[in-house]
């Protein structure tokens, strides 16, 4: 692709459509490393390893149990929310006073470990992944769209607002909300920041669950698979970490020559951070001593 | 003491040659190079405590620099391309770290991230220069009339290159921009209402780190005498990373025992391909969670070892 020019307006319409639909996979990547951030203060790295091995749980009940994918698909969910609290409770808890560089190091250090174990489980091949949607294109008019990507928007964008009524209306969302503005005032309102952290930690990894599961189909299910989540970090850098709705931006489709089309996420990274540190839409936290 | 455990250390490495076989006098030149970017990026995370997993592609920067410059101009004595090597990594330190700088810990260590596969890219693409996934031949490089033919010859080299290096950084925290930058380790702010310029050292510990870095990649260019772009995935940065974590931060003595470790574990896992990334995790996590400070803040328990840090 690339020659935006003679691309007719049809072909133009499926080119969007389909970058819409790996951009809302981004998004949900974002957004669990937006949830973990603004829990801890702390990137998690192992994001999209956490990611893959949930779906390759889902994938191996799948082959088991022969079961229908909705199946696979909540056991992927409940495999994602016991390994973030298991994570949580047994690695990430006993760093709670470490500084975010500590914390980094030790989220590398398991995104390692989970993808090297899944190459040893489930080796480092690709395997194809059923999907929700049929592979028959949608034909309206001149326009052909996958149905694949509408149904990745459209569970996205569904996900995307529960997580938002989460945050708003529930008295976790709101404690959620109240630890990543001030810790230590969040405890004296005697919410159990702990309990803040484990939540964290559970919602961002069934996120990713679900987002795994989603892209699965159209990427291939492989131990590579958490590399998805490099593009989140740059749809989080671009939507400012710390701010929700700014996590959704990144949008927009990438269609470049391959030679160059892996750097172009880092290259919009850079570029964002050295313009405006803060995010597009996120601002610049002052520091207190 | 101190006296005696140098003495003894030098010895050891300087009568290495003799003692090993040549595939463990390969090994100790690696061990060397890998301790020469290990001190540079101990120099950044240590005393600016800023991350970067781009280290491998200054590395490679270094790496192609010397290569190409010992095909081009064969006549080049090897401090000078090796000079040349650094400075075109301090150069291009310079260029990322400017605008990086600017950055807090956490999206510095992305944007480096980012830098690292900016660089495998380029070498991909500039196929002209690179020969991009074909590979460089490196031949021998020439001091006047000798060769560096024989992994002997390069080790002493490496030794060499990396016992200069040592020295400079232990004394570097004994002039006035090494007081700036332990007060900078200690303090930002209060290094700053001190009136220590930030932004200034921080870029100086940048380029420094980008410098020690190339040279290091000039002699693995020498020393493994074939590169290709895909030696320096990002994984080779996070192996930098786990070395400085493993050693200790802001321990120059750390910096060369977390690269013995890493290195000499990294060589025996070989045949476990599989597993090697498996390991290397569980080291991070656990020395993260129970060592904090790497073998250098063990280390520094024992008396005579003490002072050398």
């Amino acid at each position: 692709m690339g020659e935006g020019d003679s691309m007719s307006p049809t072909a133009l319409v499926h080119v969007v459509v389909s970058g819409l639909a790996t951009g809302s996979i981004y998004a949900l990547m974002a957004i669990s490393l937006v949830i973990i951030y603004n829990a801890t203060r702390t990137l998690n790295f192992a994001q999209g390893e956490m990611l893959m091995v949930s779906t390759f749980i889902g994938w191996t009940a799948l082959q088991v149990l022969d079961a229908p994918l909705v199946v696979a698909l909540l056991v992927a969910v409940v495999a994602a929310a016991l390994l973030g609290f298991i994570l949580e409770r047994v690695v990430i808890r006993h760093a709670i006073s470490a500084t975010h560089f500590d914390v980094l190091i030790i989220t590398l250090g398991l995104s390692l470990m989970l993808r090297s174990a899944a190459g040893v489980i489930w080796t480092h091949d690709e395997f194809p992944f059923p999907s929700f949607f049929s592979n028959r294109p949608l034909v309206v008019g001149p326009i052909r769209v996958a149905p694949v990507s509408l149904g990745i928007i459209g569970a996205s964008l569904a996900l995307m607002l529960a997580l938002a009524a989460l945050f708003r209306w529930t008295r976790l969302g709101r404690a959620m909300r109240a630890v990543a503005q001030n810790q230590r005032a969040a405890r004296l309102m005697g919410i159990s920041v702990e309990r803040v952290y484990s939540s964290s930690w559970v919602i961002a990894s069934v996120v990713g669950a679900v987002a795994g599961v989603l892209i699965a189909p159209v990427i291939f299910l492989s131990s590579k698979m958490g590399l998805v989540a490099i593009n989140g970090f740059t749809a989080a850098v671009l939507g400012g970490f710390g701010s929700m709705p700014g996590a959704v931006e990144n949008l927009a489709p990438l269609y470049l020559p391959a030679s160059i089309k892996h750097s172009v996420p880092f290259l919009v990274m850079i570029s964002i951070l050295i313009v405006r540190p803060g995010g597009v839409l996120g601002r610049v936290a002052r520091r207190k001593v | 003491m101190r006296h005696a455990a140098l003495a003894t250390g030098a010895a050891v490495v300087v009568g290495w040659p003799w003692a090993a076989p040549p595939y463990f006098v390969f090994l100790a030149s690696l061990i060397a190079i890998n301790a020469i970017v290990a001190i540079g990026l101990n120099l950044l995370s240590g005393y600016t405590n800023q991350l970067s997993f781009g280290h491998a592609g200054f590395l490679a920067i270094g790496a192609y620099a010397a290569a190409i410059l010992t095909i081009r101009a064969p006549a080049l004595p090897v401090p000078a391309s090796l000079l040349l090597a650094g400075l075109a990594t301090a150069a291009v330190g310079l260029a990322l770290g400017v605008p990086c700088l600017r950055l807090e810990g956490l999206y510095l260590a992305m944007a480096t991230l980012a830098f690292g596969f900016v660089v495998v890219e380029a070498i991909l693409n500039l196929e002209w220069l690179t020969r991009g996934n074909d590979g460089l031949h490196v031949p021998a490089a020439r001091l006047g009339p000798w060769a560096f033919a024989t992994d002997t010859a390069r080790y002493y080299l490496v030794v060499a290159v990396a016992a200069l290096l040592i020295v400079a950084a232990v004394n570097i925290s004994r002039t006035r921009t090494g007081r700036a930058l332990l007060a900078v380790r200690e303090s930002e702010i209060a290094a700053q209402a001190s009136g220590v310029n930030l932004a200034a050292y921080r870029t100086l510990a940048f380029v420094v780190s980008a410098f020690y870095t190339g040279v290091a990649g000039g002699l693995f260019a020498l020393v493994v005498g074939f590169l290709s772009p895909d030696s320096f995935d990002v994984f080779l940065s996070v192996d930098f990373v786990a070395m400085i974590i493993v050693g200790g931060l802001g321990s120059i003595l750390g910096s060369v025992v977390g690269a013995a470790v890493i290195t000499a574990l990294n060589d025996s896992l070989a045949g476990f391909q599989n597993y090697r990334p498996l390991i290397f995790g569980a080291i991070l996590v656990t020395s993260m969670l129970f060592m904090p400070g790497g073998i250098a803040s063990a280390l520094r328990k024992i008396p005579s070892i003490r002072r050398l840090r």
